[in-house]
This record gives C-alpha cells, structure tokens and sequence, in this order.
C-alpha cells in the first residue's frame, strides 16, 4: 500500500463492541497468569482490599471482548467494514507474519466484574521500516473504554502490531 | 490484604520487588490460549509452528505481559496501576525460566496523590530481555 493510502486509514474506526464483565472468565484468566491471588476469586477477599466487586488482573482489558460480548447488546452504529483488511490483506497474502510489538493500558479506575463497558477502536498510527531486508509495517490502535453507564472513561488501551515481510 | 499493603512511605528509589520465576511449559500457552481467547496456532500448533519457520511454538507476548502484570500487582496491590506499557523484544520458548524484575525509579506527586514509576522487564535465566516495559501506580500514605 502507498504511503499516502497508509497514513489516510489513521483516525478510522475498526470495530467498537459492548462488554459486560464476568467472574468466570476472570478468575480463569488469573489462573493463566500465574496469579494465585484471592481477590481475583471470592468477593469476600475483593471487599477485604477495598473494592465493591471483584478486580481484573491488568492485561484482562486486553481479552475481555472475548467473553461477555452478546450479540443482542452491541451498538448499532457498527463502523462498516475494517480499514486494516485494506492493509493487511495484500501483505499478508504474499505472506509472512503478524507479531505484536507493544501494549500500553492506562487506567482510569479498576475495571471490576459486573461492569458493562463499551469501546471503540481507532487507528492512531501506520508507518514501515526496514529492517535486515525486511519490510515491517507497523500499525498502533488506541481503544478507549468507557462505562456503558455514565459515558466515564475507565481505560485506554494502546496495541501496536506489525507486519514482517 | 489490607494490613500488608505497601505504603509509600515503604517505598524508596532503587527498590527492587520480588522476583518472580516461571518455567515456561507448552501448557502455559495451552492454559493462557484458552483463558484469553487468542487462538493463533503458532503458540499452541507444533506442526503449523514448524512449518511457518519457527523451531517450536513460541509464548504469546500477552502471556509475557500477564506475568509482569501478576508480579506488578503481587507487589504494589491490585488495582493500584494508574499505567502499565510493554515491548516485546523476543520470543519466549518451552523450557525457558522467566523471571521479572521490577525496580522503583522515582516516587512523585500528581494531583495530590503518591505515584510511582516503575521500570519493569522480563528475561531468562540467560538475561536474555524478552520484554521491556514501564508502570506506574499510586499508593496511599500511612497519614
């Protein structure tokens, strides 16, 4: 893709979803990091340390969109199709592969089950380099998460990805 | 929980939190591919792992990213982060030993409140870095 078609995708939506918070899939993802602490478990010990439900461990923003995402209560201004197919379809078609290069998470206030949050992701950079020969093409999102409720943003999520050639 | 949580007065400049260390087992990625939802089979898929080029399925940068966060909030409490970013330089592999270090950078004051940035990284027991990252956390006073 020409660099100006690259850099006219930043500031598109790529999807947007409503996410309701659940502890299954919560205390399960604690389990897989290796966090063995109570307070991703029983309410009680949530309480204990001071919350009115029980947390999520800080990478569990990443995967939420993955549970509790019902398709009777997503928004109805869906953004239609996705600017990266665009990009990443023709790269990908003459191979190589996708890597994740950072993650940023900014937290406005603890995300904690029983929350319904809605996000929407936006590209906020492309850009290439080279590399040993290679072509990677870099492409960073930025989903802010507000509460379904009160429209308050609880957390920014900042994913960069890239190509390799 | 609460009588052990740090106070920034516990705090200093150059504090390290304590490290925690994970051998790496294909059954991490198994157990991390199911929990998170992320199915790309070079983390779970030997024979698409192989054949894509790889000596052998390889860890999700996420997974990396999972453990820094669990020895973060191990340390400075569950959610008490204010900011948690990663890099991730190089893949992890079945069998390797991960251990996390975390070292306080500076304690400040933002709006009134304890802050503390934090450098943070993954490496194996070669000190080969696998990720990089930074956190910050606010922290109540004993006051």
């Amino acid at each position: 893709m020409p660099e100006a078609a690259m850099k006219s995708i930043i500031g598109k939506s790529v999807t947007k979803s409503k996410v309701v918070i659940e502890r299954g899939p919560v205390s399960n993802f604690a389990a897989a990091v290796c966090d063995s602490d109570p307070v991703y478990r029983d309410l009680e010990a949530a309480r204990e340390a001071g919350f009115d439900a029980i947390p999520v461990p800080p990478t569990f923003p990443f995967v939420m969109s993955n549970w509790g995402h019902f398709p009777e209560n997503q928004p109805v201004d869906l953004p239609s199709g996705n600017p990266l197919d665009e990009l990443l379809g023709p790269l990908m078609a003459k191979g190589g592969i996708i890597l994740h290069g950072e993650q940023e998470f900014e937290y406005h206030r603890p995300v904690v089950v029983g929350d319904v949050l809605t996000g929407e992701s936006i590209i906020i950079d492309t850009y290439t380099k080279e590399s040993k020969g290679r072509t990677m093409t870099f492409v960073v999102t930025e989903t802010v998460w507000k509460d379904d409720t009160t429209g308050e943003p609880i957390l920014t999520s900042r994913f960069k990805f890239f190509h390799r050639s | 929980m609460l009588e052990k949580a740090l106070h920034i007065e516990d705090v200093n400049e150059g504090d390290e939190a304590p490290v925690k260390s994970h051998l790496l087992t294909r059954t991490d990625f198994v157990r991390y591919a199911g929990a998170s939802g992320d199915y790309n089979p070079i983390h779970h898929d030997e024979t698409f792992a192989t054949a894509a080029g790889q000596p052998s399925v390889f860890g999700h940068g996420m997974f990396s990213m999972g453990l820094l966060g669990t020895a973060l909030t191990d340390y400075v409490g569950p959610g008490r982060l204010t900011r948690f970013r990663a890099r991730f330089a190089r893949p992890t592999w079945p069998g390797e030993e991960l251990r996390t270090k975390i070292v306080v950078k500076a304690k400040r004051v933002e709006h009134r409140k304890h802050m503390v940035d934090m450098d943070c990284s993954l490496v194996n027991s070669e000190g080969e870095v696998k990720v990089v990252g930074e956190a910050t956390a606010h922290f109540p006073g004993r006051a």
